[in-house]
């Protein structure tokens, strides 16, 4: 019983140890993240552009999709620029949303609502990797930094996704016989 | 006037200006004061590498100029009995800069002998509105990169952002607030350095520089008397 019971325990850490994540080396050697832009209409502070670019610099280097992540307009080395991505986007729509709706009607009615597109290209050959939309709402009353960062968090959770399809993608394709 | 009416007028006057002078103290209270304990140093720590350019030039930063149009620079944080810099904003840009330019070779000894003069204008230095829940780090300059000789001026732009996050205990904020304005000043010196924008205005300082000498042996001959 005894031996059993040791069994069970090292098993039990061997399986653990070949299912704990292994620390992949990122795809991508840099990423650049742009500031968005705003379509016509939306009514947001250039406050809230800026700290949404600083929102999704944070999310793309905890999220380590890249090795690093460089600042608007810094130089990439020529040899690293086709495994490096540049970001960009537009913020499409904004809704201020309304707290009496809210308060009144409730089940996510009168929320403040936000639209964003990115576009994820590479750098070498500007190539389109993978387009991006995002939409998130929040309750009325909070800050809308609050909503940048919500939706800088689900834009790197879908690009990872994305990104990873569309590695899968290629490499089925590159399997394929002629 | 009955000296009844006189009196209640003087307690009144009393009791207005009795108000007055303890709201005056209470925002006087509120004002925070720099101490050693609320002091924060900030320093970029290690020099930043800078690009790598075909002909490196040598760069003088001529002088750092404020213009966040911040009355009290040095104060970074208000609440909380506030959180203070030791030094200007425009003093640790400085640093910063000349850090990493010296550590690159890039820095020349004296404005005279340097290749490209930069000034400098600090528009924000400190943390930014941030979401309430975390500090939000914001460092942004503009550089105006001038070529002594030819009196050409190329503006560069660099801004650094950081998002660190909140804290309670007044010992552990200070530390977030510092580390997260050291690592925005880091990355706008980063991105200052490794800019598209400076590699363009080193590479037309590099035209200009290759095309003088090539213009005064021309100019030379022009000179001479025609030979008979």
């Amino acid at each position: 019983m005894r031996i059993f019971t040791l069994a069970l325990i090292a098993a039990t850490f061997a399986i653990g140890a070949s299912a704990a994540p292994k620390d992949e080396t990122p795809q991508y050697k840099t990423a650049e993240a742009k500031h968005f832009t705003t379509a016509e209409g939306v009514e947001l502070s250039p406050a809230f552009v800026d700290y949404f670019y600083a929102e999704l610099r944070n999310e793309l280097t905890k999220a380590k999709l890249v090795k690093e992540v460089i600042g608007e307009g810094e130089t990439v080395e020529d040899a690293d620029a086709p495994r490096s991505l540049v970001i960009s986007g537009t913020v499409t729509e904004f809704k201020k949303g309304s707290v009496v709706k809210s308060a009144l009607i409730g089940f996510g009615a009168g929320f403040k609502s936000l639209k964003m597109d990115a576009d994820v290209a590479r750098r070498s050959d500007k190539q389109s990797l993978c387009v991006i939309h995002v939409h998130v709402k929040i309750d009325p009353r909070w800050n809308e930094k609050v909503m940048a960062k919500g939706a800088a968090h689900e834009m790197v959770k879908e690009m990872k996704k994305a990104l990873a399809e569309a590695s899968k993608t290629a490499t089925a394709d590159a399997s394929k016989p002629s | 006037m009955p000296p009844r009416t006189l009196l209640r007028l003087s307690v009144l006057l009393l009791f207005v200006l009795f108000r007055m002078d303890s709201s005056v103290a209470i925002l006087a209270a509120d004002e925070p004061k720099p101490t050693p304990q609320n002091t924060i140093s900030i320093e970029v720590g290690e020099p930043v590498p800078a690009q790598k350019f075909e002909h490196a030039p040598k760069f003088w930063i001529a002088n750092v100029t404020d213009r966040s149009g911040n009355p009290q620079p040095l104060l970074v944080l208000k609440p909380r009995g506030g959180i203070f810099l030791d030094k200007q904003p425009t003093a640790i840009v400085k640093d910063a800069l000349e850090q990493s330019l010296k550590a690159a070779n890039l820095l020349a000894a004296d404005e005279a002998s340097a290749d490209l003069v930069l000034r400098v204008y600090v528009f924000h230095f400190g943390l930014a509105s941030g979401s309430g829940l975390d500090f939000f780090g914001k460092v942004e300059f503009s550089t105006m990169v001038k070529n002594p000789k030819t009196g050409e001026s190329t503006e560069v732009k660099a801004a650094g952002t950081s998002i660190a996050n909140g804290a309670v205990r007044k010992k552990n904020l200070q530390k977030n607030v510092e580390d997260n304005i050291e690592n925005a000043l880091r990355d706008a010196t980063r991105n200052f350095l490794r800019g598209a924008q400076l590699k363009e205005a080193v590479v037309a300082w590099s035209k200009a520089s290759e095309a003088q000498p090539a213009a005064a042996p021309a100019s030379a001959e022009a000179e001479k008397p025609p030979s008979r």
